[in-house]
């Protein structure tokens, strides 16, 4: 039998890896099948991980699957982009629509800690107005949640993931300190600076969840640079070492290379738990609720395929926008070369940040965009200089010989949520013999206006940094929202405030696909913020009897 | 988890005090225990190795206690030539402690900043200098200044100077000038002032050997003793600032990180205090609060040694995490301080009014 965590699971026999020790273990609770237990919980990720941990600290009993490995970074993980990309969702998925979306690295994630366990670490928090976008900025939808609840509970997640960050935030209403330090900026961060003050916009260092002192058995980042292709030191926190141990250490269960394929109804039309394959066979989870947390492409995939009698147009689906209003965010970039070495793959990527135009709102567009430094690594940058030029041989050999000297920005800018983009089942079957998503994306005139103005903008801003033969890269996205909404009325969403399916009082959702809208800033730390929030609340309904 | 990481650093830091204290009593012919502990802690010789007085007892001394009589500790005598050289030698040894940090620091720093300007050197060579001359005079039972170390001490403290302009201009050019992320990680903006602590440290050491018949010592043309309590309290104050931004950066992530940044201000505070309130001859809060002081800044040495582990590899990576970790020889400034400190009391207690 292989103890390759990629074909066999490691979470079992009452244990699971310890991520800090190589080789080690930590004992884990564990439930059979027939347990009815309180919340079964599709997804480890950023939702699903954070969820397992507050719902487990609240003394509920919890089983958290996840389709992935089980890794322990401090020896499974090497300084390798072709091994790394391991970490990725790589399954089949069908991409269409007018500018269909390159999936696997920046958007996806397979492993127990989700995509975390690969994310840029970029924690930024929701501009206030945006969570009543309609009512205060005219585009987009409202929010079911206020901003100053979600501020305590960005708080709570800043703390658990010890986030490094400025002294003061230049933008937005006063925040809390970040718990620990900015790390010191690399040649790229302060190649953004300069043109940041060369432009007269601020800049800061960007709050990142990479270790900038020791915690506990991690240790503080080294700046080695693959973060994008997880973490070998774990000074990352990702749910793999923060949320996850701590679920452990509380009663949760994790099983690993688990792939849930159907939410079961009873009757009632109650969920009464979930259809997973692990270990080469199909079983069943009971369950006395369930937490669909597996991203804005599986989340959908799953509600849609869980289809039956009673719910023909699958689970949750009332108001027929499941799998409706995926966005994703913009992640256009300009490139330039400086005189000087940057070595910009050295330390985090993204270590300085204007939200400028996130809180500027005179635009002749809708929606905002930060922008960030850039650190890609040698094969990543092969391939952007392949895709974007063409280059290939001894021209992509002569080009890479200035590798050391590449410099730029990148942004991450809010798209408008659109009905004709989305996630349907198509005809074709995975290795689970599932129906594999069909993921449409296209673009609209206001976020082909937002690319134009930031690009434009970088531009200038490279240029005032000293740097020469600017270009521009047009085409690529990033992360996914959507799918499954959040709101007021169940005509116009999926779920309420609290991440509770309008229809089936024990079906929820809890990760980035209940965004209505998407914001110019990394998700990461509001889906944490809305799992804290949701594992509060459902405390708070377990208490009174409302669960 | 915190327990265990004090407790380790705890462990560690008593292990490399007493290992400091072995070498700072080393150099004599092996000593009674009592009397090199004495000696180690700044204390007044015992009687019966006490050098010929000059002047006898004065009227008005106050008696012994218990505790002062088993130390050995004498009953305040009049200043004179041995008192005096007693004094310096100690200043010699605090301003040799902080030239010998400051040496290893700057080593490490600059070393780490790979001498991008030559200038980066200096600190090198003047601490060097500054290490040897407190050496000669630590082992100069001569009264009377002397030249050479007159001179390298005054070089030390126009280097500090000179040393935290060349720190604040690296500061200003960076982005963003007189920020945060600047004081963090540029050149540290305190640093040079350790070497010009250790030269002024040593020049109060010449001025308090310089022996005028009838004269009380002076520097500056002030009183010695209560000049070397200002200079000593306000250099501890200057090292907490240092300590406190560094430990900042670090979060305080470790409770034992507050330490630097709550004992030695109140040793400043009671030097402060030892300077300008009115002559007293028993101050032995201000003495054991300043010998705490200076065990502190040997544990604190155990502490970053514990910090230098707690980086990726630690010290199995010791190339990169000496240099990545907290800086080992930084802490034993507040030693080579609070040593001061205690040769300030010494001076005040052979004559109150010094």
């Amino acid at each position: 039998m292989s103890d390759d965590p990629r074909f066999t699971p490691r979470a079992k026999d009452g244990r699971a890896p310890d991520v800090f020790r190589p080789g080690a273990w930590v004992p884990m609770r564990q439930h059979s099948d027939d347990d009815e237990v309180d919340f079964v919980i599709v997804g480890s990720g950023a939702g699903g991980g954070t969820l397992a941990c507050k719902l487990a600290e609240h003394g509920f009993s919890v089983v958290a699957l996840d389709a992935g490995p089980y890794w322990r970074p401090l020896e499974d993980f090497a300084s390798d982009e072709a091994e790394q990309s391991k970490l990725y969702w790589t399954d089949d998925r069908i991409s269409t629509g007018e500018n269909p979306l390159q999936l696997g690295s920046n958007n996806s994630g397979k492993a127990v800690g989700g995509s975390t366990v690969h994310f840029a670490m970029v924690s930024l928090r929701f501009r206030p107005e945006w969570f009543k976008s309609r009512t205060m900025l005219g585009y987009g939808f409202d929010w079911p949640l206020d901003w100053r609840e979600m501020w305590h509970y960005y708080r709570e997640v800043e703390d658990a993931l010890k986030i490094a960050g400025p002294i003061t935030y230049p933008w937005g209403p006063p925040r809390p300190r970040y718990p620990y330090r900015a790390h010191p900026l690399n040649a790229a961060a302060m190649a953004l600076a300069r043109g940041c003050e060369a432009m007269g916009i601020s800049w800061t260092e960007t709050p990142i969840a990479t270790l900038s002192a020791p915690r506990g058995l991690a240790h503080p980042c080294v700046y080695r640079g693959f973060c994008v292709t997880g973490c070998s030191t774990n000074a990352k926190q990702s749910a793999l070492v923060t949320w996850i141990p701590r679920a452990i250490a509380a009663g949760a269960e994790i099983r690993d290379l688990a792939m849930v394929g159907r939410v079961e109804t009873g009757p009632d039309g109650l969920a009464t738990g979930v259809h997973y394959h692990r270990e080469g066979r199909w079983r069943f989870q009971k369950a006395r609720n369930v937490v669909v947390a597996g991203y804005a492409i599986e989340t959908p995939r799953l509600l849609l395929n869980s289809a039956n009698a009673r719910y023909p147009d699958g689970l949750a689906n009332s108001s027929g926008l499941v799998g409706k209003y995926l966005t994703v965010q913009a992640n256009q970039a300009a490139w330039g070369k400086t005189e000087a070495e940057v070595r910009s793959y050295k330390a985090p990527p993204s270590l300085a940040i204007t939200e400028h135009w996130n809180y500027d709102d005179d635009k002749d567009f809708f929606g905002g965009y930060c922008y960030m430094s850039q650190g890609p690594l040698p094969q990543l940058w092969a391939n952007t200089q392949l895709n974007a030029h063409g280059l290939w041989g001894e021209p992509l050999m002569s080009e890479m010989q200035d590798y050391n000297h590449q410099v730029g920005l990148k942004i991450v800018g809010e798209m408008m949520p659109q009905e004709r983009n989305g996630v349907t089942l198509a005809e074709d079957k995975d290795q689970y013999g599932l129906p594999i998503p069909r993921v449409s994306y296209s673009w609209c005139d206001n976020d082909k206006a937002l690319i134009a103005h930031s690009l434009g903008f970088m531009e200038k801003a490279l240029q005032a940094a000293g740097a020469k033969d600017i270009w521009r890269q047009e085409d690529d996205t990033c992360h996914l929202n959507g799918g499954a909404r959040m709101g007021d009325d169940p005509r116009s969403s999926v779920v309420d405030a609290d991440c509770r399916s309008w229809d089936i009082r024990n079906l929820w959702i809890c990760d980035g696909s209940v965004f209505p809208t998407v914001g110019g800033v990394n998700p990461s730390l509001t889906i944490q913020a809305i799992a804290c929030r949701t594992g509060d609340r459902i405390r708070q309904m377990a208490a009174s009897g409302a669960l | 988890m915190t327990t265990k990481q004090a407790g380790m650093g705890l462990l560690g830091s008593l292990a490399v005090g007493v290992l400091g204290a072995a070498l700072l009593g080393r150099g004599r012919a092996a000593p009674p225990v009592r009397q090199r502990l004495l000696d180690i802690l700044a204390l007044p010789p015992p009687v019966a190795r006490q050098v010929k007085r000059l002047h006898a007892p004065r009227l008005g001394d106050t008696p012994r206690g218990p505790l002062q009589r088993w130390l050995g500790i004498p009953p305040s005598p009049a200043i004179g030539r041995a008192a005096r050289v007693r004094a310096a030698r100690r200043l010699n040894r605090s301003a040799g402690l902080l030239a010998g940090s400051v040496l290893l620091d700057s080593a490490l720093e600059h070393y780490r900043g790979s001498f991008r300007n030559p200038a980066m050197y200096t600190p090198l060579g003047v601490s060097a200098l500054s290490l040897a001359a407190s050496l000669h005079g630590k082992g100069d039972r001569h009264s009377g200044r002397h030249p050479f170390r007159s001179a390298i001490y005054a070089a030390a403290a126009v280097t500090g100077i000179l040393g935290t302009g060349f720190h604040l201009y690296n500061i200003m050019r960076r982005p963003g000038g007189f920020a945060w992320q600047n004081l963090f990680y540029g050149a540290p903006l305190g640093a040079p002032m350790a070497i010009s602590l250790a030269g002024l440290m040593g020049s109060a050491a010449e001025h308090v050997r310089d022996d005028r018949p009838g004269m009380a010592p002076r520097i500056f043309g002030l009183p010695a003793g209560r000049m070397l309590a200002a200079m000593s309290g306000a250099g501890i104050l200057g090292t907490v600032g240092e300590a406190g931004l560094l430990h900042f950066r670090g979060a305080y992530h470790n409770p034992a990180m507050f330490l630097p940044v709550t004992m030695p201000p109140a040793a400043s505070a009671l030097l402060l205090n030892t300077a300008l309130a009115p002559a007293r001859r028993n101050r032995w809060i201000t003495r054991w609060w300043l010998r705490l002081t200076a065990l502190l800044g040997f544990a604190g040495v155990g502490f970053h040694a514990y910090g230098v582990q707690r980086n990726m590899g630690g010290w199995r990576n010791w190339s990169q995490n000496l240099l990545n970790g907290p800086p080992l020889p930084a802490p034993p400034s507040f030693t080579g301080l609070a040593l001061a400190g205690l040769a300030a009391l010494d001076l005040l207690e052979d004559e109150p009014d010094a």
